[in-house]
């Protein structure tokens, strides 16, 4: 009977929707939903995945934990989270409730990335996707000896669908290397860097806008002379972190005709991690070839 | 050459930040003064505080954050008023709960911001201020609200301040002390949310009843201490966005925030007028002892 359930991926919207798991699969939470996203491409029938971090209207960064997510984490057979501070209350939770069956999977670790680490965002590098997919892989051989080869076969396939996206970065970098861009915090910093772009926005305005602290009026300055000259080709904004002072840098932007390119912290819905990493490429490359905005993804 | 940088005039959030400080110093000075004398520092700051859920409102409903604080601070204002408790114990034991019951709400519309909307550093820039980062388009509000206090004192500076120093001989001259200190409310209110906007919901209380509360130590008669609470309050603000500006240079691009200088100098500012005051012979004495019959 249990044989006649539908693929048991189910990414729900963080509220302690727990889904009821058959016995047969394996329980796993991302605590971000790209990371749910690629635990169930690689887990495929044999997973049933949360994602707690999902919504791309809010801002990750100010995420708070309620006791039904808290739950959800304690339940869950393999967990996969950013590290590097990002999502240090699932750190909490995790430390709080030991289970030695847990496998926990800090995509910090597996980059071997400091704890000093300056761009928690991880997940816009490419590299990183495919180290993630492996250790999930791993963990799910683990506790799922029997299906090792079909883990291993949804890696392999995994890695080859990332290859447009490898290919899109490639001909950008190849094309406009060098281009000049402004941003209003990180959240695509390695994505930009990987595709030759030069990002002119200081890095402490970028931070303070990240962490909702006060900008020094000196970057402030610095960033508004970059769009009015047009010292820059694209300026590219975080839809999730937003505040009166990116509100005004947008303003400008738009005011100087300068390209928008809206960037997603949070998977949006209706994409995969491949479709969503190639869409915001295009977004870019749309940007900087023809002077076209993208500032949402449908 | 003590502006050691040419650019920071040029400076559009510097340009910003004196222009609504300046007003919050401004109002803080004069409102402050009656404030004091009216006996309602503690309701001031609650009023402050209070004003913080308005502020956080502002971001869920998509207002102006300058309408936001206004509101939580009218509607506090008069909630308080409305429960017109005399024996000065009683009102502070009220304000205290109403302060207690206003920051829940702002900590309930914070989590939602964060929770509902995109919304980034709404806690920071609601509690502590971030004068750089005010949009310029809230400059405009910002003189409105100003010029309203300072009319509504302006108009009203004989009753308003016969009222705060004698009562009694307000009420014998057939002066309205329920309508003086309905209009004194609507003022202070103003001017909290002035201050709010500037240095944060919890912090205005230091430009509220610092600088006036300075001043009155160093002064023999109202005016002139409204006088010194607009230069302390100015000097404290144009000096603690100076310092921030400039610390940009001292913590190697690590600036510190403006509201931190601005409450420091205040702070400083007020020691100084209690050791001056000390010396001069102008005790810390209430205020109908301070300034008996005198000259309003």
């Amino acid at each position: 009977m249990w044989t006649a359930l539908p693929p048991l991926v189910v990414l729900c919207a963080g509220l302690g929707m727990a889904p009821v798991a058959a016995a047969a699969t394996i329980h796993a939470v991302g605590i971000e939903n790209q990371y749910a996203n690629v635990i169930g491409q690689i887990g495929g029938e044999y997973v049933t995945v949360t994602a707690i971090e999902s919504n791309p209207n809010t801002d990750p960064h100010t995420f708070e934990a309620s006791p039904a997510v808290a739950r959800e984490i304690a339940a869950a057979q393999i967990v996969v989270r950013n590290g590097v501070g990002y999502d240090s209350w699932a750190e909490k939770i995790l430390a709080a409730d030991h289970s030695a069956q847990r496998k926990v999977i800090v995509v910090q670790d597996l980059l071997h990335l400091p704890k000093s680490t300056q761009n928690p965002h991880l997940w816009y590098k490419p590299e990183t996707m495919p180290a993630v997919a492996k250790a999930v892989a791993q963990s799910l051989t683990e506790l799922d000896p029997a299906h090792a080869a079909y883990f291993t076969a949804n890696v392999r396939k995994f890695d080859a669908s990332l290859k447009p996206w490898y290919q899109a970065i490639a001909s950008f970098k190849a094309q406009f290397g060098g281009t000049p861009v402004a941003v209003t915090e990180p959240v695509a910093d390695y994505l930009l860097q990987a595709a030759g772009c030069d990002i002119k926005t200081p890095w402490k305005l970028q931070a303070a806008i990240m962490n909702g602290t006060d900008p020094a009026p000196q970057d402030v300055s610095i960033q508004d002379q970059l769009i009015k000259q047009h010292q820059v080709k694209v300026f590219l904004y975080n839809q999730q972190v937003t505040s009166a002072l990116t509100a005004s840098f947008l303003g400008k932007a738009k005011a100087a005709n300068i390209p928008v390119v809206g960037f997603y912290e949070s998977m949006p819905t209706g994409y995969s991690y491949q479709s969503w990493m190639l869409a915001e490429v295009h977004a870019l490359s749309n940007a900087v070839k023809h002077g076209t905005s993208t500032t949402v993804l449908k | 050459m003590l502006l050691g940088n040419s650019s920071f005039f040029s400076s559009e959030p510097v340009q910003t930040a004196l222009i609504v400080g300046t007003c919050a110093a401004l109002v803080s000075a004069v409102i402050g003064v009656f404030t004091i004398l009216r006996g309602n520092a503690f309701a001031g700051h609650a009023l402050a505080d209070v004003s913080s859920a308005g502020g956080a409102a502002s971001f869920l409903l998509g207002i102006n954050p300058l309408l936001g604080f206004l509101g939580m601070a009218w509607i506090a204002a008069f909630g308080m008023e409305f429960l017109g408790v005399r024996k000065v114990r009683e009102r502070d034991l009220a304000t205290g709960i109403v302060l207690g019951a206003g920051l829940g709400l702002s900590a309930l519309f914070l989590y939602l911001d964060v929770t509902t909307t995109s919304t980034t550093g709404a806690a920071v820039s609601v509690m502590f201020g971030s004068m750089f980062a005010i949009p310029q388009s809230l400059i405009g509000p910002a003189l409105v609200a100003s010029a309203g206090v300072l009319l509504l004192v302006g108009l009203l500076y004989r009753p308003m301040m016969l009222t705060a120093v004698e009562p009694d001989l307000a009420a014998a001259r057939g002066i309205s002390l329920r309508w003086i200190g309905l209009l004194q409310l609507l003022a202070l209110g103003l001017a909290v949310a002035v201050c709010a906007l500037a240095i944060g919901a919890v912090l205005a209380t230091a430009l509220l009843i610092g600088p006036a509360g300075a001043a009155i130590r160093l002064s023999r008669r109202p005016a002139q201490a409204i006088c010194w609470a607009i230069a302390i309050g100015l000097t404290a603000v144009w000096g603690g966005i100076w310092m921030a500006y400039e610390s940009y240079y001292w913590f190697s691009g690590n600036a510190w925030p403006v509201s931190f200088f601005v409450v420091t100098l205040v702070f400083l500012f007020y020691l100084a007028a209690v050791l001056v005051a000390k010396v001069a012979g102008l005790s810390a004495r209430p205020k109908s002892v301070i300034w008996p019959h005198c000259e309003v």
